[in-house]
């Protein structure tokens, strides 16, 4: 937790080396809503379907960490280090 | 967003995450078992109840007078209380105490219980089964019966009772703050990174920190569902305390001062089923007490109904029968708090979507588990630099098998070469 304030420069001002922001969000909010459809289709739908619908969208956000995973510990060196 | 804001949010998620972190692992570790509870005590425990008879499909089932009745011819002199058909078994449960003074005078005597049960087969009304007399030597308890037991009582109240319960809500609200807070921090944090990425080439806590920013964002929806929810489950007893004192006193005031009425006298249990579920359109009832009940009417049978689909399933509706005339008073649909209270419980418990569902809740709670760790982990090891940092200051040569020792150590090293 504490890394964040060593780690990262708190900026004030802009940063000097110039690095493209990438956009942040898109992939939270996209597993965010997909885990909310999840809980909420087995829970108003019921129904074969729905269920099956639910399982898969909650299995995404899990799909998700275990590829981010196998990633960065299959891969070389030279993919990683934040930015290539 | 300023440095000072980032600042305050990082000490809210800091302080919020190591205020909690302690109870979440409790809660998270013991939450895995009782999510598979069913199957565990099918597994190891298993149920030696008789096989149910074989009647050919759509017997119909024995009135619940007869049900009643053969209770009561059973154990002459003794009342009725409770009459529950089994939700998913033919089934009819009859409990029974020798008066309702007795029930009452059960909380003197720790270990007391006057009330006992009786379980008929619902198509022909045999017996099958009945509790164990309250004289015969206690059954041996299982390992399973003792291990789920302190999973339920831990996760559910810390061994404390309501003030446990009230503490564990008051932590699912911190824990609420703390993924809020941390949510800004990833944020801010993520705006040089691509989503997900680990970064292993460097220092051993970037890798954590990028663990904890790729499975806490992951996780985040999903464990402010279930954090919130279990908020709102630890509230349950003050709710409905608060629903007690201000509409169920309202209803039953009329009735307040009336006399229990002798239970030969009263009104048909099948026929105060039967006008239940006509009040209660959509609902099916799940149980009957009779009057006299604590917190119910003197002179009502009380029927629960609940909702047929898995929103509803938990959301109740009291309905209220005359006893003494066998006419229906009314149905009361539950408070909005309750409500919300009833939606939110299978949020939490995810027994809502069968076995893949569970499954799933098992998966995310253990990567809920990986980010408190990953965040102590971060905690830990900027304790030790600080500390590191402040040994350095005092001109104290730090090498490389100090560094490897705990905070604690370390220092109880420098005072020891002072």
């Amino acid at each position: 937790m504490n890394a964040v304030s060593a780690e990262m420069p708190l900026p004030s001002s802009p940063d000097p080396t110039p690095r493209a922001p990438v956009a942040v969000w898109p992939w939270p909010i996209a597993l965010g809503v997909l885990t909310v459809f999840g809980l909420l289709s087995a829970l108003l739908g019921q129904h074969g379907v729905w269920l099956a619908l639910s399982w898969a969208a909650l299995s995404v956000p899990l799909i998700v960490t275990v590829i981010c995973l196998v990633r960065a510990w299959c891969r070389r060196p030279s993919a990683k280090g934040g930015h290539s | 967003m300023t440095t000072r804001a980032i600042r305050r949010w990082f000490v809210v998620h800091k302080w919020t995450s190591l205020v909690c972190t302690l109870f979440l692992l409790i809660v998270c570790a013991t939450g895995l078992p009782l999510l598979f509870s069913e199957q565990i005590w099918e597994t190891f425990v298993g149920d030696d109840d008789p096989p149910y008879e074989v009647l050919p499909p759509g017997t119909p089932n024995a009135s619940l007078d007869t049900i009643v009745n053969k209770a009561r011819a059973l154990y002459p002199g003794q009342i009725v209380t409770n009459v529950s058909p089994d939700d998913d078994e033919p089934a009819v449960l009859v409990s029974m105490a020798p008066s309702w003074q007795a029930l009452k005078d059960d909380d003197k005597y720790p270990d007391r219980h006057s009330g006992h049960w009786i379980k008929f087969d619902a198509r022909t009304a045999k017996v099958l089964k009945q509790s164990r007399p309250a004289d015969a030597p206690e059954e041996p308890r299982t390992w399973t019966g003792i291990i789920m037991g302190i999973c339920t009582r831990l996760h559910v109240s810390l061994f404390a009772y309501l003030p446990g319960r009230l503490f564990l809500g008051l932590m699912g609200g911190v824990f609420v703050a703390s993924l809020v807070s941390g949510m800004v921090l990833y944020g801010r944090f993520m705006k040089r990174l691509p989503f997900g990425s680990v970064r292993r080439d460097r220092a051993s806590r970037l890798t954590w920190l990028d663990l904890h920013n790729l499975l806490g964002a992951v996780t985040l929806v999903w464990a402010t569902v279930v954090g919130f929810t279990g908020l709102v489950n630890e509230l349950q007893t003050p709710l409905f305390g608060l629903w007690r004192v201000t509409d169920v006193r309202q209803i039953l005031k009329p009735y307040a001062d009336l006399h229990v009425p002798a239970q030969d006298h009263l009104s048909s249990v099948q026929a105060a089923f039967d006008t239940a579920a006509k009040a209660a359109p959509g609902n099916e009832v799940t149980g009957l007490s009779f009057p006299g009940a604590s917190f119910g009417s003197p002179v009502h049978y009380v029927l629960w109904t609940r909702g047929a689909t898995p929103l509803r399933a938990r959301l109740f509706t009291p309905v209220l029968v005359d006893a003494r005339t066998g006419e229906l008073t009314g149905a009361y649909p539950m408070p909005w708090y309750l409500r919300f209270l009833e939606i939110s419980r299978p949020l939490h418990f995810g027994d809502y979507g069968g076995m893949p569902l569970r499954i799933l809740w098992a998966l995310l709670d253990v990567v809920v588990i990986f980010v408190l760790v990953s965040g102590l982990v971060l905690w830990v090891a900027k304790r030790k630099i600080a500390t590191d940092a402040r040994l350095r200051a005092l001109g104290y040569d730090l090498d490389d098998t100090d560094r490897v020792m705990p905070a604690g150590s370390a220092l109880a090293h420098l005072e020891a070469r002072r």
